[in-house]
């Protein structure tokens, strides 16, 4: 990404504040409505919040208050918010470490090992990943429920322990290593995991983190599935726990907007201490089709 | 080493997908029941069904408009800030955020954005028209429920475009743009004639992929409209989610899902076609 930070040749400079007030304002209009998500959320009544929506009220708090954020975190009825948030963490805590290691394990081996069906194994992999999730769903419900999955953490898990996507970014930045590398650890007696491990894990940060990133933000915000599999709250995740907010009549806009603030946050400061990776690994992911 | 990844690949991927075939073809339910094999009534079904077709439109609509507003208002932002200023990265890193925030975050923001007839959306309709353009009830009336959909949905994934572009922009080489100055060109007709012919491959490539999403509009759809008002954001994923989550019939739904999968394939493989050809 280094590429983008370089200026463009030819871009002129002839009214530099101009340029930059214009762009400053430009990009708080777009970003307001995060902006606004945040006031919002510090505000206890919800009828308030969508009264002053329209005004520029909508920008300001008179008098800050972290209500909502401890009557949504403490309210343990319908909605118990807690839980969603820590049925996410637990999804994606245990998504990433498996996705981690099978993904990275099985790039490895299809790029370095030398084992019958090597060629078919990948063919079947690229070939896999143009079928969309969606089309897909119902039926692994089916079998999810089928072996006893159904409601559980597992079956929010398991299946994403490996993507072909995933196996695919990372072979192909295995596959760029040098020979000589995999070859002098050989010499040096180490085994195929030891090799795995010690050599290239390390010297493949960049591609790691790129599939951290695009796996933790798609396991976050994942919708779809954890709305068929899960029928109760006990694995219920926080994005389908803000959608129930929409299923009443009268939508309690102030505990949305706090629950929409707890969801952005952990996502938010991982965005803000690599910034660049993200917005790298988001292209990586254009390669899926 | 690899067997894992395999073994969970092959269980929840390729399993599913090759079951959904004959499943297609049964009359099967979410709940244990016997099966029985009935041919090609499901498609049938499918077919003949007036909401599927209303979906099967709807996502089309979708398409043809989420495209060029997400596509085109990605690369004004691209252009924007691939200009010698300081703090690029910043704004860069500013305008990326949408990007990051789920999609369920999103419909809470936008659901009062869209209020009606107070909301900001109306309000700023208002000012701008000075009060002649009534407040619009945007997911409440099925003509602008799904151009309301449009823009929430460009809003939240217009980033990723952004980027691609800005990667697109760096890759024109800058003495084309010394050329064009050169002979005197304005800043337009160096957009014309050096910018926009630069990004061929990048457009094609983002043109696709947006298209791609867009068949498979469903969460956004789902949280704020569940398809309604009168069937105007039914999608052909919510179509299937209801028929197949809500009303249990899992063979009828798993027809529409390999009905899914073929547009999928079919956009893939004009995406393929289209990015071999070199020129």
């Amino acid at each position: 990404m280094t590429a983008i930070d370089t200026p463009l040749p030819g871009t002129s400079d002839r009214f530099p504040m101009i340029k930059i007030v214009s762009i400053a304002i430009i990009t708080f209009v777009v970003v307001s409505p995060l902006f606004l998500l945040a006031v919002a959320s510090l505000k206890p009544d919800r009828f308030q919040i969508l009264a002053e929506m329209g005004s520029f009220k909508a920008f300001w708090v008179d008098n800050p208050t972290l209500q909502n954020y401890r009557d949504i975190l403490t309210f343990s009825g319908n909605q118990p918010f807690a839980r969603y948030l820590t049925n996410s963490m637990i999804v994606l805590v245990f998504t990433l470490a498996g996705g981690m290691a099978f993904n990275s394990m099985a790039a490895f081996v299809l790029a370095w090992g030398r084992i019958p069906g090597r060629a078919i194994i990948l063919t079947a992999m690229i070939g896999l990943y143009i079928v969309p999730q969606e089309s897909i769903v119902l039926s692994l419900l089916n079998i999810v429920n089928s072996v006893g999955l159904a409601d559980s953490f597992s079956a929010q898990i398991l299946p994403f322990w490996a993507s072909p996507l995933y196996v695919f970014l990372l072979y192909q930045f295995f596959s760029q290593v040098p020979r000589d590398l995999y070859d002098a650890a050989i010499v040096d007696g180490a085994s195929p995991f030891q090799i795995y491990w010690k050599v290239f894990m390390p010297i493949s940060l960049p591609a790691l983190a790129t599939v951290a990133i695009l796996l933790g933000i798609e396991t976050w915000n994942q919708y779809l599935w954890p709305l068929l599999v899960t029928q109760s709250n006990y694995a219920r995740p926080i994005s389908v726990g803000i959608a129930g907010f929409f299923g009443a009549d009268s939508i309690y806009w102030n505990l949305a907007m706090a629950a929409s603030v707890m969801m952005m946050i952990p996502v938010l400061v991982l965005y803000l201490m690599f910034q660049k990776w993200f917005v790298s690994s988001v292209i990586s992911s254009g390669v899926k089709g | 080493m690899l067997l894992p990844a395999c073994a969970i690949v092959a269980f929840f991927l390729l399993l599913p997908f090759v079951l959904s075939f004959p499943m297609s073809l049964t009359n099967r339910r979410l709940i244990p029941r016997p099966v029985r094999f009935v041919g090609f009534d499901n498609y049938i079904q499918v077919l003949t069904d007036p909401i599927f077709w209303r979906a099967l439109f709807n996502v089309t609509y979708f398409t043809v408009l989420v495209v060029p507003v997400q596509c085109g208002f990605a690369l004004a932002m691209a252009l924007l800030i691939n200009q010698k200023i300081p703090g690029r990265n910043f704004f860069r890193g500013a305008l990326f955020l949408p990007a990051i925030t789920s999609i369920a975050v999103v419909c809470v923001i936008w659901g009062t954005l869209f209020q009606y007839p107070t909301g900001p959306l109306n309000q700023i309709i208002g000012f701008l028209t000075f009060g002649l353009a009534g407040p619009i009830d945007w997911l409440g009336n099925p003509n602008s429920s799904m151009p309301a959909i449009v823009l929430l949905s460009a809003w939240q994934a217009y980033g990723f475009q952004m980027v691609v572009y800005l990667a697109g922009l760096q890759g024109i080489p800058g003495d084309l743009y010394e050329a064009a100055r050169l002979d005197g060109a304005s800043t337009w007709q160096r957009f014309r004639f050096v910018t926009w012919p630069g990004l061929r491959q990048t457009n094609i490539f983002v043109i696709i992929i947006t298209t791609i999403q867009a068949f498979k509009l469903f969460t956004q759809v789902n949280i704020l409209t569940q398809g309604g008002p009168r069937d105007s954001t039914v999608t052909v994923v919510q179509y299937m989610y209801s028929v197949g989550f809500v009303g249990q019939k899992l063979g009828l739904a798993s027809a529409v899902a390999i009905i899914l999968f073929f547009i999928v394939l079919v956009i893939s493989l004009v995406q393929r076609a289209v990015l071999r050809d070199p020129k």
